[in-house]
């Protein structure tokens, strides 16, 4: 078609009926349905895609598959844009809008383009030497520059609109790789029973095979295979979707891309956790380029890419070829370029060819170059000469096109992922996987099986392997070979050194040079080599540049490959997208929340939620005030004067059961509940093993043998899994049960002065007089034929009631109460009014048990008395522990009107330095509206005595005031409002 | 057929033999129930009207409609048992997508064999302890702590928009 000046007239494995549109900085351009953004580019005679990493030299495609160290493009717009995508990897959509990256102006003139002759100035190490001075922060201020002259593409900072979603799949036998090997061995493994899964990167199954000829015996195999795939049920053929990590278990993971899919409203990406009975790693091999002066240029091509661009997508990308090689295979590059009508030359490195493919380069008007290799390129945005030399001649040959091969490096990366190093073959001068762990197998290249026929052959053994790992094992069909006369592989390492501007990896403009300086400098190791020069470390990992690098350095260290070694191979295999990682879990799904029963009518009732933890509790009710200033200050004075209403279903609640449910509770609580009688309850506090404080909360007894444990709600789960890991380490032998029941309760309490009144107009058939109901006092009924039960507890100082009823009834319950409490002037709180109380009567709570405190640092000591036995009580009595100095739980107020105390505040003495960590610090702080000042609770150093001045300085606020020290208990320190 | 979600209520009985006398509380039970209960941790069965699930080695939940009353006991002597229904909720799941829609959820291997219709499972869900009933083919029911329900519908129905399933029934948690 005319708009595809490079497209061949007839051929490919596209879809010439479907032209696509999209652009390409800008231009509008037209591919086929079939193509990769690649393709279309070079069917569109667009070889300038991008600029390099820190030279901005211009670079072209250089691949055909995921290894492309070149052709990285931003996709889309906006929300959309996506950054550092390899061109070759992106099936080709209708409307997709591509740009290249790292260039200024625009990509045929880019200013940055002037680093390359600054390049002498830019070799590995620059930066560490060079921006080191005047001051040690003085690279805070060149990072910003280096990093905006050197880069890649840029994110979008918008929202993504576009569905990201995560997967769980499982199979017996998962093969990674598409190919021939994989086709084949999954092909054995679902005959012989297994469920498979087939797992290619590419958007169409056959690996190298999609890239033969049109028409050709692979073709006709293809299909076959495809279709009798297809046709088995125990088979998941997952196209487009790219083994990215492979983890313990036999998990791999998986990135699924649809760049078509948000048309459809489909998940763009999916990441797939595949956990695999076995493993067929079936990944194949990658062409390793060849290293010569200006082997960057566009143009400048791996010879199997280029026969994937003749034979799978129609397009010739270039008339006059070079193609410069050290083995067999890549002369069917040089066959099907010629055939297309290219006018072909070939430099082989070798001296000695085999007759047979001099002859069919005759025959197809090849001229050939034994033991030749490129020595240079000539040519800016694009190859114009290449110059030959070999024994002792040079030649210059125009060309537009080079095709280079090194020989073929097996794709081990995910095998390693793990640990297993891979090992080296001398006779194909490669490494391949190690020992496999049980239940994975290879198959194919990447085990060093090269040809089909082979790859064939290993892929239907692994399958069966594989499927009998798993149990399968029925019997299996003869694999389906067919002939392709494919030349063999043989190593071939006499590649002459380069000179000039030779690249080994293309993406991180690492040369020759770089490598010799690094070995100069000392980083012979290829990890120190890789961290130096920085080698390996951009978006390709290296795919195309480890060996050759390796390479490099074991020749200048003078060692064999195998002593040189690679670098380790770690996940993800290809870039994979956060949002793929996140999948639906953003937003609100970014984690769980929990509602309480009441959550609805908080929120009717204008009540300001807040996130503790994950539940989402009323902060304050907009009735009682503007803002959260004035509202806790209002509810406070209602449960102070009248009544008011909490919801605190949040606590944790346990059902302690069993015949030695008491004994229990005395081992895990300091203070003993084995007297406790029935139908009381009691304030306990638990220690850690060290004697630290762990959470406190109260337990009711409600009958001989069963208790009702109530925690703090931030402890709820710590508190839980603790009483089980202590009954099944400490104390199996008791006959306990233990059971979260939480979720089980509604819980409310009705707090201040007519809180008896209310809850006798509530639940009128229940006794709650001060007799029956005392403080610590329980009793228990129905209400809307659910369990009720009402324990007399007080967190504000106030006579108060806990209710607790079915949480099924507990927003009916809620309503009663609030309805029936109106006269009474109840209204609802929430958890700052809530915290404020519980500071004006000195109760401890999250701030002060931090992990940190001893119960005699909270002033708890008395209720332990002489008790022994208990979890912590050994750690407790250390020494350090009981020292006078140790900080401990203190009241303050403001001395100074018109200020107030903050949370956080360091706390010094009267005319001391205020540096470092002071006496102590305040812990919790309120505004008394009780007092008419802000109050606050402390740890303090003992050396503070109750009655002194301290300055609470708040250093990031640029705040001193000064505060008395005095008792934590603000309010009714008798406890007169809470009894009677 | 369109997927659906709701959400009812149910009837939760947890019972726990104690270490020495398991098996004779669950040879009590068995006997009150008239069947025998499921012998090992992770297996479910019917059992005389309710649905038992060997929760833990020493624990099961039993398991119906909302509103059943047990007209069983246990023998403090030989265990204990607490009710659970006022703290879950059961959320059916139906349709022949379901299973696509769970295989975003939670990891289970819905094809293999100990995840057949009639069996249990418990695992986590979005950071959520639930235990899995797999009622039918194409049909699972999730019972899940009550105050995790609406988040756990919610994040359901995200997933269903992607499956074609947009036109499901999801009724709030009481």
């Amino acid at each position: 078609m005319s708009s595809n000046p490079k497209r061949l007239a007839e051929g490919g494995r596209i879809d010439r009926g479907r032209p696509l549109e999209f652009s390409f900085d800008g231009s509008k351009l037209t591919g086929l349905q079939g193509d990769t953004l690649a393709s279309a580019l070079l069917a569109n005679g667009v070889s300038l895609v991008g600029r390099s990493f820190k030279y901005h030299r211009p670079r072209g495609i250089f691949s055909a598959g995921a290894e492309e160290p070149n052709a990285l493009v931003t996709l889309g717009t906006g929300g959309r844009r996506e950054p550092n995508l390899p061109a070759t990897m992106l099936e080709l959509a209708d409307g997709m809008v591509v740009e290249s990256q790292n260039r200024w102006p625009s990509l045929t003139f880019d200013v940055q383009s002037l680093n390359s002759l600054f390049a002498p100035f830019l070799s590995a190490g620059f930066y560490y030497k060079t921006f080191m001075g005047p001051t040690r922060r003085a690279w805070m201020f060149y990072e910003h520059f280096i990093r905006r002259a050197a880069g890649l593409g840029r994110a979008g900072v918008e929202p993504d609109p576009d569905r990201y979603e995560v997967h769980h799949a499982f199979a017996d036998v998962a093969i990674v790789g598409g190919g021939p090997a994989g086709l084949s061995a999954a092909r054995a493994a679902a005959n012989a029973g297994a469920r498979a899964a087939l797992i290619e990167q590419d958007f169409r199954f056959g690996g190298q095979l999609v890239s033969e000829r049109p028409g050709s015996a692979a073709g006709t195999w293809l299909e076959a295979l495809e279709t009798e795939l297809k046709g088995l049920r125990n088979v998941n053929l997952m196209a487009r979707t790219t083994a990215v990590g492979l983890y313990d278990g036999k998990v791999l993971g998986l990135v699924e891309r649809r760049d078509d899919a948000q048309v459809a409203g489909q998940a763009r990406q999916t990441f797939t956790i595949l956990r695999a009975g076995a493993i067929v790693f079936a990944t194949g091999a990658i062409e390793r380029p060849l290293v010569f002066s200006n082997n960057d240029r566009p143009g400048v091509m791996l010879a199997s890419a280029v026969r994937t661009y003749v034979n799978r997508f129609a397009v010739l990308p270039g008339r006059r070829a070079v193609v410069a090689t050290t083995n067999d295979g890549s002369w069917r590059t040089a066959f099907d370029l010629a055939a297309a009508g290219a006018q072909v030359t070939v430099a082989d490195l070798r001296a000695t060819l085999a007759p047979a493919l001099q002859a069919e380069a005759s025959r197809l008007g090849i001229a050939v170059h034994a033991g030749a290799h490129i020595a240079d390129l000539r040519g800016g945005h694009g190859v114009k000469a290449a110059r030959l030399a070999g024994a002792g001649t040079e030649t210059e040959v125009d060309c537009d096109l080079v095709c280079v091969s090194g020989g073929w490096s097996p794709t081990v990366h995910l095998t390693s992922q793990l640990g297993v190093k891979p090992v080296y073959r001398e006779e194909i001068d490669a490494f391949v996987p190690g020992p496999f762990a049980a239940g994975q197998f290879g198959a194919g290249a990447v085990v060093g099986d090269y040809t089909t026929a082979e790859a064939i052959e290993t892929g239907h053994r692994a399958g069966i392997e594989a499927a009998a790992y798993c149990g399968m094992t029925k019997p299996v069909p003869a694999a389906l070979q067919f002939e392709l006369a494919e030349p063999a592989v043989a190593a071939f390492r006499n590649i002459p050194p380069a000179r000039g501007k030779a690249f080994v990896d293309f993406q991180m403009d690492v040369t020759t040079d770089d490598i010799a300086l690094a070995h100069r400098e000392g980083y012979q190791s290829v990890e120190h080599l890789k961290r130096y020069t920085t080698l390996g470390m951009g978006t390709d990992q290296g795919k195309t540049s480890n060996f050759p690098a390796l390479s490099a350095m074991a020749a200048l260290r003078g060692a064999t490959i195998p002593e040189t070694g690679t670098t380790t191979f770690r996940p993800p295999y290809t870039p994979v997208a956060i949002g793929a990682l996140a999948g639906r879990a953003v937003g609100h799904h970014f984690k769980p929340t929990r509602r309480t029963p009441m959550h609805d009518w908080h929120i009717a009732s204008g009540a300001d939620m807040l996130e503790v933890g994950l539940w989402m509790r009323p902060y304050f009710y907009r009735d009682a005030g503007r803002d959260v200033n004035e509202a806790y200050v209002a509810e406070m004075r209602f449960v102070r004067e009248a009544a008011g209403l909490m919801d605190i279903s949040t606590l944790g609640k346990i059902d302690v059961q069993g015949p030695d449910a008491a004994t229990l509770l005395d081992r895990i609580y300091a203070n003993g509940f084995a007297k406790l009688p029935v139908g009381r309850a009691r304030y306990g506090v638990m220690l850690r093993d060290d004697g630290i404080v762990f959470d406190d909360g109260t337990t009711t007894r409600l009958g001989e043998q069963r208790f009702f444990m109530t925690t703090s709600t931030a402890k709820a789960a710590d508190v839980m899994s603790r009483l089980e890991f202590l009954l099944d380490t400490v104390c199996p032998d008791l006959r306990v049960a233990v059971t979260s029941v939480t979720d089980e309760w509604a819980a409310m309490s009705v707090a201040g002065p007519r809180s008896r009144e209310i809850l006798a107009a509530a639940f009128p058939e229940l006794d709650v007089s001060n007799e029956a109901l005392p403080h610590m006092g329980f009793v228990e009924g129905e209400f809307d034929g659910r369990a009720l039960r009402i324990i007399r507890l007080s967190y504000s100082g106030e006579r108060a009631y806990e209710v607790y009823v079915g949480a099924s009834a507990g927003e009916a319950a809620w309503r009663r109460l609030v309805e029936v409490g109106e006269p009474f002037g109840l209204r609802p709180y929430g958890v700052e009014a809530l915290g404020a109380l519980r500071v004006e009567k000195g109760h401890v709570a999250g701030p002060e048990i931090d992990g940190r405190t001893t119960l005699d640092d909270l002033g708890l000591g008395r209720m332990v008395g002489k008790r022994s036995g208990f979890v912590g009580d050994v750690l407790r009595r250390r020494p350090a522990l009981a020292e006078p100095s140790r900080q401990r739980l203190v009241g303050l107020t403001c001395l100074q009107a018109g200020e107030r105390l903050s949370g956080g505040a360091i706390l010094f003495k009267q005319g001391e330095i205020r540096q470092g960590h002071g006496r102590g610090r305040i812990t919790s702080v309120t505004y008394s509206p009780t007092l008419g000042a802000y109050v606050g609770l402390a740890l303090l150093a003992g050396d503070v005595a109750m009655g002194d001045d301290v300055v609470a300085v708040h250093m990031m606020k640029d705040e001193a005031v000064r505060a008395r020290v005095v008792s934590p208990v603000f309010l009714d320190p008798q406890g007169e409002r809470l009894h009677g | 057929m369109a997927e659906t979600v709701s959400v009812e209520a149910c009837t939760i009985l947890q019972v726990e033999g104690w270490p020495e006398t398991q098996a004779a509380c669950e040879s009590e039970l068995s006997r009150q129930l008239g069947a025998a209960l499921p012998a090992d941790f992770g297996e479910a069965a019917a059992v005389g009207g309710w649905f038992a699930v060997r929760i833990a080695p020493r624990r099961f939940w039993l398991i119906a409609d909302d509103g059943s009353k047990p007209n069983w006991s246990i023998d403090p002597a030989l265990g204990c048992s607490v009710s659970l229904g006022e703290g879950r909720m059961r959320l059916k799941l139906r349709g022949p997508h379901t299973f696509d829609v769970l295989k975003a959820c939670v990891a289970i291997d819905w094809d293999s064999p100990q995840a057949r219709p009639g069996s249990a499972l418990q695992t986590g869900f979005h950071h959520v302890p639930v235990l899995l009933l797999r009622t039918g083919a194409e049909a699972c029911d999730i019972f899940a702590p009550r105050s995790f329900a609406q988040s756990l519908v919610d994040w359901l129905a995200d997933i269903g928009v992607s499956r074609d399933i947009q036109d499901e029934t999801i009724s709030r948690p009481a």
